[in-house]
Protein backbone atom coordinates (compact mmCIF):
# COMPACT_ATOMS: atom_id res chain seq x y z
CA UNK A 1 0.00 0.00 0.00
CA UNK A 2 0.76 3.61 -0.20
CA UNK A 3 4.74 3.19 0.61
CA UNK A 4 5.83 5.25 -2.45
CA UNK A 5 3.66 8.37 -1.03
CA UNK A 6 5.29 7.61 2.40
CA UNK A 7 8.86 7.52 1.00
CA UNK A 8 8.05 10.47 -0.78
CA UNK A 9 7.20 12.45 2.25
CA UNK A 10 10.26 11.64 4.42
CA UNK A 11 12.36 12.44 1.49
CA UNK A 12 10.23 16.20 1.14
CA UNK A 13 10.91 15.77 5.08
CA UNK A 14 14.62 15.53 5.22
CA UNK A 15 15.52 17.58 2.35
CA UNK A 16 13.74 20.53 4.01
CA UNK A 17 15.93 19.92 7.11
CA UNK A 18 19.27 19.23 5.02
CA UNK A 19 19.36 22.51 3.40
CA UNK A 20 21.80 21.22 0.66
CA UNK A 21 23.86 19.45 2.68
CA UNK A 22 24.38 15.57 1.52
CA UNK A 23 22.67 13.33 3.27
CA UNK A 24 24.62 9.77 4.26
CA UNK A 25 21.44 7.88 6.26
CA UNK A 26 18.05 8.37 7.46
CA UNK A 27 16.59 6.55 9.97
CA UNK A 28 12.07 6.25 10.42
CA UNK A 29 10.92 5.18 13.97
CA UNK A 30 7.96 2.59 13.17
CA UNK A 31 5.41 1.15 15.14
CA UNK A 32 3.93 -2.10 14.90
CA UNK A 33 0.31 -0.23 14.12
CA UNK A 34 1.54 2.13 11.70
CA UNK A 35 0.76 0.22 8.97
CA UNK A 36 3.99 0.25 6.85
CA UNK A 37 5.67 -2.37 5.06
CA UNK A 38 9.06 -1.78 5.51
CA UNK A 39 10.26 -3.94 2.60
CA UNK A 40 8.08 -1.93 0.51
CA UNK A 41 9.42 0.94 1.94
CA UNK A 42 12.85 0.63 1.41
CA UNK A 43 11.88 -0.06 -1.77
CA UNK A 44 10.05 3.21 -2.63
CA UNK A 45 12.89 4.46 -0.89
CA UNK A 46 15.52 4.12 -3.58
CA UNK A 47 13.13 4.74 -6.63
CA UNK A 48 12.15 8.18 -4.89
CA UNK A 49 15.64 9.20 -4.07
CA UNK A 50 17.15 8.06 -6.92
CA UNK A 51 19.02 10.73 -9.25
CA UNK A 52 18.19 13.53 -6.46
CA UNK A 53 20.25 14.84 -3.51
CA UNK A 54 19.58 12.10 -1.40
CA UNK A 55 20.39 9.67 -3.93
CA UNK A 56 22.20 6.79 -1.79
CA UNK A 57 21.20 7.78 1.30
CA UNK A 58 20.62 4.61 3.59
CA UNK A 59 17.31 4.04 5.27
CA UNK A 60 17.58 2.38 8.60
CA UNK A 61 14.32 1.62 10.51
CA UNK A 62 13.94 1.82 14.10
CA UNK A 63 11.01 0.06 16.64
CA UNK A 64 8.88 2.22 18.10
CA UNK A 65 5.22 2.31 20.07
CA UNK A 66 1.90 2.05 18.61
CA UNK A 67 1.52 3.65 15.39
CA UNK A 68 4.19 5.84 16.05
CA UNK A 69 5.90 6.74 12.52
CA UNK A 70 8.35 9.57 12.10
CA UNK A 71 11.82 10.41 10.58
CA UNK A 72 13.69 9.88 14.06
CA UNK A 73 16.89 11.24 12.40
CA UNK A 74 19.17 11.73 9.80
CA UNK A 75 23.32 11.69 9.28
CA UNK A 76 25.09 14.37 7.36
CA UNK A 77 27.68 12.73 4.69
CA UNK A 78 30.77 13.84 5.55
CA UNK A 79 32.65 15.41 2.56
CA UNK A 80 36.19 14.24 1.97
CA UNK B 1 5.25 1.91 -9.86
CA UNK B 2 5.04 0.87 -5.98
CA UNK B 3 5.49 -2.57 -6.58
CA UNK B 4 3.25 -3.00 -3.66
CA UNK B 5 -0.23 -2.05 -4.92
CA UNK B 6 0.58 0.83 -7.30
CA UNK B 7 -0.56 3.33 -5.34
CA UNK B 8 1.20 6.12 -6.34
CA UNK B 9 2.23 6.18 -9.72
CA UNK B 10 3.59 9.50 -10.57
CA UNK B 11 1.48 9.61 -13.73
CA UNK B 12 -1.24 9.64 -11.34
CA UNK B 13 -3.40 13.23 -11.19
CA UNK B 14 -6.05 13.94 -8.74
CA UNK B 15 -9.09 15.59 -9.68
CA UNK B 16 -12.33 16.74 -8.39
CA UNK B 17 -15.39 16.96 -10.29
CA UNK B 18 -18.41 18.82 -9.42
CA UNK B 19 -21.24 16.70 -10.78
CA UNK B 20 -23.58 19.46 -10.56
CA UNK B 21 -21.74 21.75 -12.85
CA UNK B 22 -19.74 19.51 -14.63
CA UNK B 23 -16.55 21.74 -13.17
CA UNK B 24 -13.23 19.66 -13.03
CA UNK B 25 -10.24 20.83 -11.25
CA UNK B 26 -7.10 19.47 -10.76
CA UNK B 27 -6.18 18.95 -7.62
CA UNK B 28 -2.30 17.47 -8.08
CA UNK B 29 -0.68 17.39 -10.94
CA UNK B 30 1.29 14.07 -12.18
CA UNK B 31 4.06 13.37 -10.29
CA UNK B 32 2.97 15.11 -6.99
CA UNK B 33 2.80 14.29 -3.20
CA UNK B 34 0.75 16.32 -1.04
CA UNK B 35 3.91 17.48 0.31
CA UNK B 36 4.01 19.49 -3.07
CA UNK B 37 0.96 20.20 -2.94
CA UNK B 38 1.34 24.43 -1.66
CA UNK B 39 3.51 25.57 -5.07
CA UNK B 40 1.28 23.34 -7.18
CA UNK B 41 -1.84 25.20 -5.37
CA UNK B 42 0.22 29.04 -5.83
CA UNK B 43 0.67 27.97 -9.81
CA UNK B 44 -3.21 27.23 -10.21
CA UNK B 45 -4.40 29.84 -8.42
CA UNK B 46 -6.43 28.07 -6.44
CA UNK B 47 -7.21 28.83 -2.40
CA UNK B 48 -4.91 27.57 -0.29
CA UNK B 49 -4.71 29.53 2.67
CA UNK B 50 -4.68 25.80 4.58
CA UNK B 51 -1.86 24.77 3.25
CA UNK B 52 -0.01 28.02 3.58
CA UNK B 53 -0.14 27.82 6.92
CA UNK B 54 1.33 24.85 7.50
CA UNK B 55 4.44 25.86 5.30
CA UNK B 56 5.28 28.65 7.37
CA UNK B 57 4.66 26.33 11.08
CA UNK B 58 9.23 25.34 11.46
CA UNK B 59 11.09 27.72 10.39
CA UNK B 60 12.79 28.35 13.62
CA UNK B 61 15.77 26.39 15.11
CA UNK B 62 15.60 24.96 18.37
CA UNK B 63 17.67 22.64 20.51
CA UNK B 64 15.36 19.61 21.17
CA UNK B 65 13.01 17.43 18.41
CA UNK B 66 9.97 17.37 21.18
CA UNK B 67 7.55 14.24 20.14
CA UNK B 68 3.97 14.92 20.39
CA UNK B 69 2.43 12.17 19.53
CA UNK B 70 -0.53 11.45 21.59
CA UNK B 71 -1.69 8.73 19.17
CA UNK B 72 -3.95 9.63 16.84
CA UNK B 73 -3.76 13.66 16.47
CA UNK B 74 -0.23 14.23 16.42
CA UNK B 75 0.85 17.78 15.54
CA UNK B 76 3.63 18.30 13.50
CA UNK B 77 6.42 20.64 14.76
CA UNK B 78 9.39 19.78 12.92
CA UNK B 79 11.85 21.77 14.88
CA UNK B 80 14.78 22.08 12.97
CA UNK B 81 17.86 20.93 14.74
CA UNK B 82 20.11 21.10 11.88
CA UNK B 83 22.75 23.42 13.71
CA UNK B 84 25.70 21.92 15.56
CA UNK B 85 25.55 22.27 19.24
CA UNK B 86 26.89 20.11 22.48
CA UNK B 87 23.50 18.62 23.91
CA UNK B 88 23.52 15.02 22.54
CA UNK B 89 20.13 13.49 23.53
CA UNK B 90 17.55 13.25 21.42
CA UNK B 91 14.34 13.71 23.85
CA UNK B 92 11.51 11.35 23.29
CA UNK B 93 8.21 12.35 24.91
CA UNK B 94 7.12 9.36 24.49
CA UNK B 95 3.69 9.59 26.70
CA UNK B 96 4.19 6.19 27.30
CA UNK B 97 5.91 6.19 31.01
CA UNK B 98 8.20 8.50 30.05
CA UNK B 99 10.45 6.71 28.04
CA UNK B 100 13.50 8.22 27.51
CA UNK B 101 14.48 7.10 24.24
CA UNK B 102 17.65 7.51 23.15
CA UNK B 103 19.75 4.98 21.88
CA UNK B 104 23.69 6.68 21.83
CA UNK B 105 23.71 6.97 18.59
CA UNK B 106 24.81 10.67 18.89
CA UNK B 107 27.63 9.20 21.26
CA UNK B 108 28.81 6.77 18.84
CA UNK B 109 29.21 9.02 15.92
CA UNK B 110 31.42 11.99 14.48
CA UNK B 111 29.56 15.17 16.46
CA UNK B 112 27.65 17.31 14.33
CA UNK B 113 26.95 14.70 11.81
CA UNK B 114 23.36 13.34 13.10
CA UNK B 115 20.50 15.62 13.26
CA UNK B 116 17.42 14.46 15.47
CA UNK B 117 14.26 15.09 13.93
CA UNK B 118 11.17 12.93 15.19
CA UNK B 119 9.14 14.45 12.70
CA UNK B 120 5.84 13.14 12.05
CA UNK B 121 6.07 11.08 8.38
CA UNK B 122 1.58 12.13 7.74
CA UNK B 123 1.87 15.25 9.82
CA UNK B 124 0.80 17.27 6.82
CA UNK B 125 -1.76 15.22 6.08
CA UNK B 126 -3.00 15.80 9.89
CA UNK B 127 -2.44 19.22 9.66
CA UNK B 128 -4.52 19.43 7.27
CA UNK B 129 -7.24 17.14 8.83
CA UNK B 130 -7.01 19.09 12.32
CA UNK B 131 -7.79 22.11 10.39
CA UNK B 132 -11.03 20.24 8.23
CA UNK B 133 -12.21 19.15 11.85
CA UNK B 134 -11.99 22.74 13.24
CA UNK B 135 -13.85 23.93 10.68
CA UNK B 136 -16.94 21.20 10.57
CA UNK B 137 -17.20 21.94 14.25
CA UNK B 138 -17.09 25.59 13.62
CA UNK B 139 -19.96 25.14 11.05
CA UNK B 140 -21.67 22.61 13.30
CA UNK B 141 -21.18 20.01 10.36
CA UNK B 142 -21.37 16.50 10.92
CA UNK B 143 -18.36 14.83 8.57
CA UNK B 144 -18.30 11.57 8.80
CA UNK B 145 -15.89 9.09 6.96
CA UNK B 146 -17.15 5.73 5.19
CA UNK B 147 -14.46 2.93 4.55
CA UNK B 148 -15.15 -0.34 2.92
CA UNK B 149 -13.97 -3.02 0.75
CA UNK B 150 -15.46 -2.40 -2.84
CA UNK B 151 -18.77 -3.47 -3.37
CA UNK B 152 -20.07 -3.83 0.30
CA UNK B 153 -22.89 -0.87 -0.59
CA UNK B 154 -21.28 2.18 0.57
CA UNK B 155 -23.01 4.31 -2.27
CA UNK B 156 -26.41 2.59 -1.79
CA UNK B 157 -26.03 2.74 1.78
CA UNK B 158 -25.94 6.67 1.38
CA UNK B 159 -28.22 6.81 -1.46
CA UNK B 160 -31.23 5.25 0.94
CA UNK B 161 -29.52 7.44 3.52
CA UNK B 162 -30.68 10.54 1.17
CA UNK B 163 -33.77 9.20 0.23
CA UNK B 164 -34.56 8.72 4.14
CA UNK B 165 -33.45 12.25 5.47
CA UNK B 166 -33.08 14.57 2.71
CA UNK B 167 -36.68 16.29 3.97
CA UNK B 168 -34.85 16.78 7.41
CA UNK B 169 -31.65 17.42 7.21
CA UNK B 170 -29.11 19.11 4.79
CA UNK B 171 -26.68 16.45 3.56
CA UNK B 172 -23.81 16.65 0.91
CA UNK B 173 -21.52 14.36 -0.10
CA UNK B 174 -18.02 14.07 -0.95
CA UNK B 175 -17.13 10.97 -3.79
CA UNK B 176 -13.62 9.02 -3.59
CA UNK B 177 -12.90 6.65 -6.02
CA UNK B 178 -9.77 5.92 -8.24
CA UNK B 179 -11.98 6.87 -11.94
CA UNK B 180 -15.14 7.39 -12.84
CA UNK B 181 -17.84 10.19 -11.48
CA UNK B 182 -20.55 7.15 -11.86
CA UNK B 183 -21.26 7.59 -7.53
CA UNK B 184 -21.40 11.22 -7.42
CA UNK B 185 -24.12 10.63 -10.44
CA UNK B 186 -25.72 8.34 -8.40
CA UNK B 187 -25.58 10.39 -5.38
CA UNK B 188 -26.60 14.07 -7.32
CA UNK B 189 -29.83 11.43 -8.89
CA UNK B 190 -30.79 10.76 -4.72
CA UNK B 191 -31.01 14.24 -4.57
CA UNK B 192 -27.99 15.57 -2.78
CA UNK B 193 -25.42 17.33 -4.00
CA UNK B 194 -21.88 15.51 -4.34
CA UNK B 195 -18.42 16.36 -5.28
CA UNK B 196 -16.31 13.53 -6.96
CA UNK B 197 -12.43 12.88 -6.08
CA UNK B 198 -11.06 11.15 -8.71
CA UNK B 199 -7.49 9.97 -7.13
CA UNK B 200 -6.06 8.45 -10.04
CA UNK B 201 -3.88 5.54 -8.70
CA UNK B 202 -4.18 6.96 -5.11
CA UNK B 203 -5.81 4.24 -2.96
CA UNK B 204 -7.78 6.90 -0.13
CA UNK B 205 -8.68 10.40 -0.37
CA UNK B 206 -6.61 12.47 1.81
CA UNK B 207 -7.02 15.42 3.92
CA UNK B 208 -6.71 18.31 1.42
CA UNK B 209 -8.44 16.62 -1.29
CA UNK B 210 -11.22 16.74 1.57
CA UNK B 211 -10.76 20.31 2.49
CA UNK B 212 -11.06 21.28 -1.36
CA UNK B 213 -14.22 19.41 -1.54
CA UNK B 214 -15.76 20.64 1.18
CA UNK B 215 -15.25 24.21 0.28
CA UNK B 216 -16.97 23.73 -3.09
CA UNK B 217 -19.76 22.09 -1.47
CA UNK B 218 -19.95 24.53 1.00
CA UNK B 219 -22.52 22.54 3.73
CA UNK B 220 -24.73 24.90 5.50
CA UNK B 221 -24.46 24.74 9.13
CA UNK B 222 -26.23 21.66 11.29
CA UNK B 223 -25.89 19.41 8.37
CA UNK B 224 -24.34 15.99 7.09
CA UNK B 225 -21.34 15.71 5.22
CA UNK B 226 -21.06 12.08 3.88
CA UNK B 227 -17.73 11.03 3.14
CA UNK B 228 -17.05 7.45 0.95
CA UNK B 229 -13.33 6.69 0.32
CA UNK B 230 -12.20 4.83 -1.95
CA UNK B 231 -12.91 1.08 -1.66
CA UNK B 232 -9.95 -0.11 0.41
CA UNK B 233 -9.81 -1.73 3.91
CA UNK B 234 -5.83 -0.86 4.25
CA UNK B 235 -4.62 3.00 3.60
CA UNK B 236 -7.66 5.18 4.20
CA UNK B 237 -7.41 3.66 7.85
CA UNK B 238 -4.21 5.94 8.02
CA UNK B 239 -5.61 9.03 6.42
CA UNK B 240 -7.53 11.22 9.26
CA UNK B 241 -9.71 13.55 6.92
CA UNK B 242 -10.96 15.94 9.86
CA UNK B 243 -14.09 13.57 10.29
CA UNK B 244 -16.08 13.48 13.60
CA UNK B 245 -16.19 9.28 12.92
CA UNK B 246 -15.20 6.73 10.16
CA UNK B 247 -17.71 3.88 9.58
CA UNK B 248 -16.86 1.03 8.06
CA UNK B 249 -19.65 -0.94 6.07
CA UNK B 250 -19.36 -4.67 5.59
CA UNK B 251 -21.76 -7.07 3.55
CA UNK B 252 -22.91 -10.45 4.17
CA UNK B 253 -21.52 -11.55 0.69
CA UNK B 254 -18.10 -10.97 1.95
CA UNK B 255 -17.30 -13.27 4.52
CA UNK B 256 -17.18 -12.69 8.42
CA UNK B 257 -13.26 -12.53 9.03
CA UNK B 258 -12.63 -9.30 7.16
CA UNK B 259 -12.31 -7.52 10.46
CA UNK B 260 -9.56 -10.01 11.41
CA UNK B 261 -8.22 -9.67 8.16
CA UNK B 262 -8.54 -5.96 8.20
CA UNK B 263 -8.12 -5.09 11.96
CA UNK B 264 -6.34 -1.64 11.34
CA UNK B 265 -9.54 -0.60 9.72
CA UNK B 266 -11.80 -1.73 11.92
CA UNK B 267 -10.00 -0.79 15.06
CA UNK B 268 -10.35 3.32 13.65
CA UNK B 269 -14.33 3.00 13.01
CA UNK B 270 -16.53 4.13 15.69
CA UNK B 271 -19.39 2.05 13.96
CA UNK B 272 -20.13 -1.12 11.47
CA UNK B 273 -22.85 -1.18 9.51
CA UNK B 274 -23.47 -4.72 8.07
CA UNK B 275 -25.31 -4.37 4.95
CA UNK B 276 -27.34 -6.83 2.66
CA UNK B 277 -28.71 -8.78 5.45
CA UNK B 278 -31.85 -9.48 2.80
CA UNK B 279 -28.51 -12.01 1.10
CA UNK B 280 -27.42 -13.35 4.65
CA UNK B 281 -29.67 -15.98 4.39
CA UNK B 282 -28.64 -16.98 0.89
CA UNK B 283 -24.81 -17.13 1.21
CA UNK B 284 -24.67 -18.38 4.82
CA UNK B 285 -23.69 -15.69 6.96
CA UNK B 286 -22.72 -16.39 10.47
CA UNK B 287 -24.16 -13.52 12.17
CA UNK B 288 -22.76 -14.54 14.91
CA UNK B 289 -18.85 -15.32 13.98
CA UNK B 290 -18.98 -11.24 12.17
CA UNK B 291 -20.46 -9.54 15.23
CA UNK B 292 -17.23 -11.92 17.72
CA UNK B 293 -14.51 -10.92 14.79
CA UNK B 294 -15.49 -7.48 15.12
CA UNK B 295 -15.98 -7.46 18.86
CA UNK B 296 -12.15 -8.87 18.72
CA UNK B 297 -10.67 -6.22 16.91
CA UNK B 298 -12.89 -3.04 18.46
CA UNK B 299 -14.59 -3.96 21.55
CA UNK B 300 -16.12 -0.52 21.30
CA UNK B 301 -17.64 -0.32 18.10
CA UNK B 302 -21.48 -0.40 17.62
CA UNK B 303 -22.89 -2.73 14.98
CA UNK B 304 -25.80 -1.89 12.99
CA UNK B 305 -27.34 -4.28 10.47
CA UNK B 306 -29.20 -3.46 7.55
CA UNK B 307 -30.16 -3.70 4.36
CA UNK B 308 -29.91 -0.41 2.29
CA UNK B 309 -31.87 -2.59 -1.00
CA UNK B 310 -34.70 -3.20 0.83
CA UNK B 311 -34.55 -1.22 3.67
CA UNK B 312 -34.85 -3.39 6.29
CA UNK B 313 -33.63 -2.33 9.82
CA UNK B 314 -32.45 1.20 8.06
CA UNK B 315 -34.56 2.96 10.64
CA UNK B 316 -32.20 1.85 13.43
CA UNK B 317 -29.11 3.42 11.14
CA UNK B 318 -31.24 6.71 10.28
CA UNK B 319 -32.20 7.15 14.07
CA UNK B 320 -28.33 6.72 14.90
CA UNK B 321 -27.25 9.19 12.57
CA UNK B 322 -29.70 11.48 13.89
CA UNK B 323 -28.77 11.15 17.25
CA UNK B 324 -25.04 11.49 16.11
CA UNK B 325 -25.87 15.08 14.31
CA UNK B 326 -27.74 16.19 17.62
CA UNK B 327 -24.85 15.65 19.30
CA UNK B 328 -23.11 17.53 16.96
CA UNK B 329 -25.20 21.00 17.01
CA UNK B 330 -25.17 19.98 20.72
CA UNK B 331 -21.60 20.91 20.64
CA UNK B 332 -21.82 23.44 18.24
Amino acid sequence: MHELGMARSIAAIVEEHARGRPIKGVRVAIGPRACIERGALAFCWDIVTDKTVLAGATLGFIDAEGDTFTVRDFEIREEA
Amino acid sequence: MCGVCGCADPKSEVSMTNVDTGATQLLRASGQSLADAHAFAHAQGLPHDYLHDDQHAHSHDHHHAHDHSHYGHSHDHPHDHAHSHDHPHAHDHSHHGHSHDHDHVLEQRPAGNHVALEAAILGKNDAIAARNRGWFEGRGVLALNFVSSPGSGKTALLEATIKALKDQVAISVIEGDQMTTNDADRIRAAGAPAIQVNTGAGCHLEADMVAEAARALNPTPGSLLLIENVGNLVCPAMFDLGEAMKIAVISTTEGEDKPLKYPHMFRAVGIVIINKMDLAPHVGFDEAACRANIATVNPKAEIIEVSARTGANFGAWTARLQSLLAEAKARF
